[in-house]
């Protein structure tokens, strides 16, 4: 989970200066839900860890290239992290072939009781605004975060032509940030 | 062509963000977040709203040799410390200790909260095949600063196709946490962070799974070995 306490942008300063204590505080915090995240998007631990290796050296390698002016330091990290992963997946040309019905899931912003506090609060903004349009419109959305498909795989894994995805997708978007900045 | 008008901008670069476009869209956004701090802030953006889908999975524990081949690659290894492990290998105590933990982790297992009293330094679990008793496969070590060590005791034989996973299990309500593949006959050490806080009785286990690892958050496949955390003292 998110840890509100840890400060990112100040750590990923300290890489750019060469600190190695500060790299290794960066991957005690941040490695397990980098390595969640490539694991459901590659579908096998040995190739997520590749992905999160070669994220981190590309994080250190290129931590003097972040800027805290341009946004947030572990949206930062997540964006190489998701790079490199979309790569891998490009390069071997085959993506994972397991349940997806977990994303919706993951995405459902039904009411918890633990969740009542949090309602108010950023944290669940994007999951807010996502069961708030329409399952056709957010279904290839959530695919390709969680499995990294392009249009054409989304449009083949859910039998609908090409065009109706692209434009579902859009639209779905732009939904999204209507919502997410009205 | 990249759209001027700001919002068709802004869902053009979640598309890209996402990973959506074919490669000469993509290398076109690319260049646009390159110069345009404006396009730059957008996809952080998006990608900070997109962490709240990562956080809806739960975190892995990396495999221990992960770490030190970042540093590896980068040239920023430094020597591990093994000093505290020698010393405690050289302990003739804890020889002892480990023969005994053999006949504690059943006392262990039925009354777990027997040990709860104890000035917790370290723990000792004795990995065994599910069911028997007498046949330790892997012992593992918890230094009283955290860091564990996994010791094979014997050579498994593992097909080619399969790997070797290793797991501990702290609430049944929760599920088991993955600490890793392991190699087979080859020990491993584990560092705190990634154990986190060790209880008496807590439950290890070794399972065999498809090549690269279980392919969710739970093992898959049989278990190997299998055994229940009892206080050490190594003082």
């Amino acid at each position: 989970m998110a840890d509100t306490t840890f400060d990112y942008e100040t750590t990923l300063e300290a890489c750019a200066r060469r600190d190695e204590r500060a790299f290794q505080a960066l991957y005690n915090q941040e490695a397990g839900q980098m390595l969640g995240l490539a694991i459901t998007l590659l579908g096998r631990r040995d190739q997520a860890e590749d992905c999160v290796h070669d994220a981190f050296v590309l994080i250190w390698r290129n931590a003097a290239r972040f800027q805290r002016t341009l946004g947030s330091g572990r949206a930062w990290i997540h964006s190489i992290l998701r790079y490199r992963a979309l790569n891998q997946l490009r390069s071997r040309g085959r993506t994972v072939e397991l349940d997806d019905d977990f994303i919706e899931r993951a995405a459902d912003d039904s009411l918890q009781a633990a969740d009542l506090l949090e309602q108010q609060s950023e944290q669940r903004q994007l999951r807010r605004c996502l069961q708030g349009i329409e399952r056709n419109r957010r279904h290839p959305i959530l695919l390709a975060f969680y499995r990294g498909l392009t249009h054409d795989q989304i449009a083949a894994r859910l039998a609908t032509p090409l065009g109706t995805i692209k434009g579902r997708i859009r639209a779905g978007l732009r939904a999204l940030q209507e919502c997410l900045h009205p | 062509m990249i759209a001027q008008q700001p919002a068709e901008r802004r869902a053009l670069i979640g598309e890209y963000v996402l990973g959506l476009l074919d490669d000469e869209q993509a290398a076109e956004v690319r260049a646009l977040i390159e110069q345009d701090e404006e396009a730059a802030r957008m996809a952080l953006d998006w990608e900070r709203h997109l962490l709240e889908l990562t956080d809806q999975l739960p975190a892995q524990a990396p495999s221990a040799q992960l770490w030190p081949r970042i540093q590896a690659s980068l040239g920023i290894a430094r020597t591990p410390d093994h000093s505290a492990w020698g010393q405690w290998w050289n302990n003739l105590l804890t020889w002892r200790l480990t023969s005994a933990a053999l006949a504690m982790a059943l006392v262990a297992a039925l009354a777990p909260g027997l040990w709860q009293g104890e000035t917790a330094t370290g723990y000792t679990v004795v990995l065994q095949p599910p069911g028997e008793t007498a046949q330790p496969g892997w012992v593992v070590h918890i230094a009283g600063d955290g860091a564990l060590r996994l010791e094979p005791l014997m050579q498994d034989e593992i097909p080619a196709d399969r790997s070797v996973q290793f797991w501990t299990l702290v609430d049944p309500a929760i599920g088991p946490r993955s600490l890793g593949l392991i190699e087979p006959g080859k020990p491993t050490v584990i560092s705190a962070e990634q154990i986190g806080e060790v209880q008496p009785g807590q439950l290890f286990e070794l399972t065999l799974e498809p090549a690269g690892g279980s392919p969710s958050s739970r093992p898959t496949g049989k278990v190997l070995y299998i055994g229940r955390a009892v206080v050490a003292s190594v003082n």
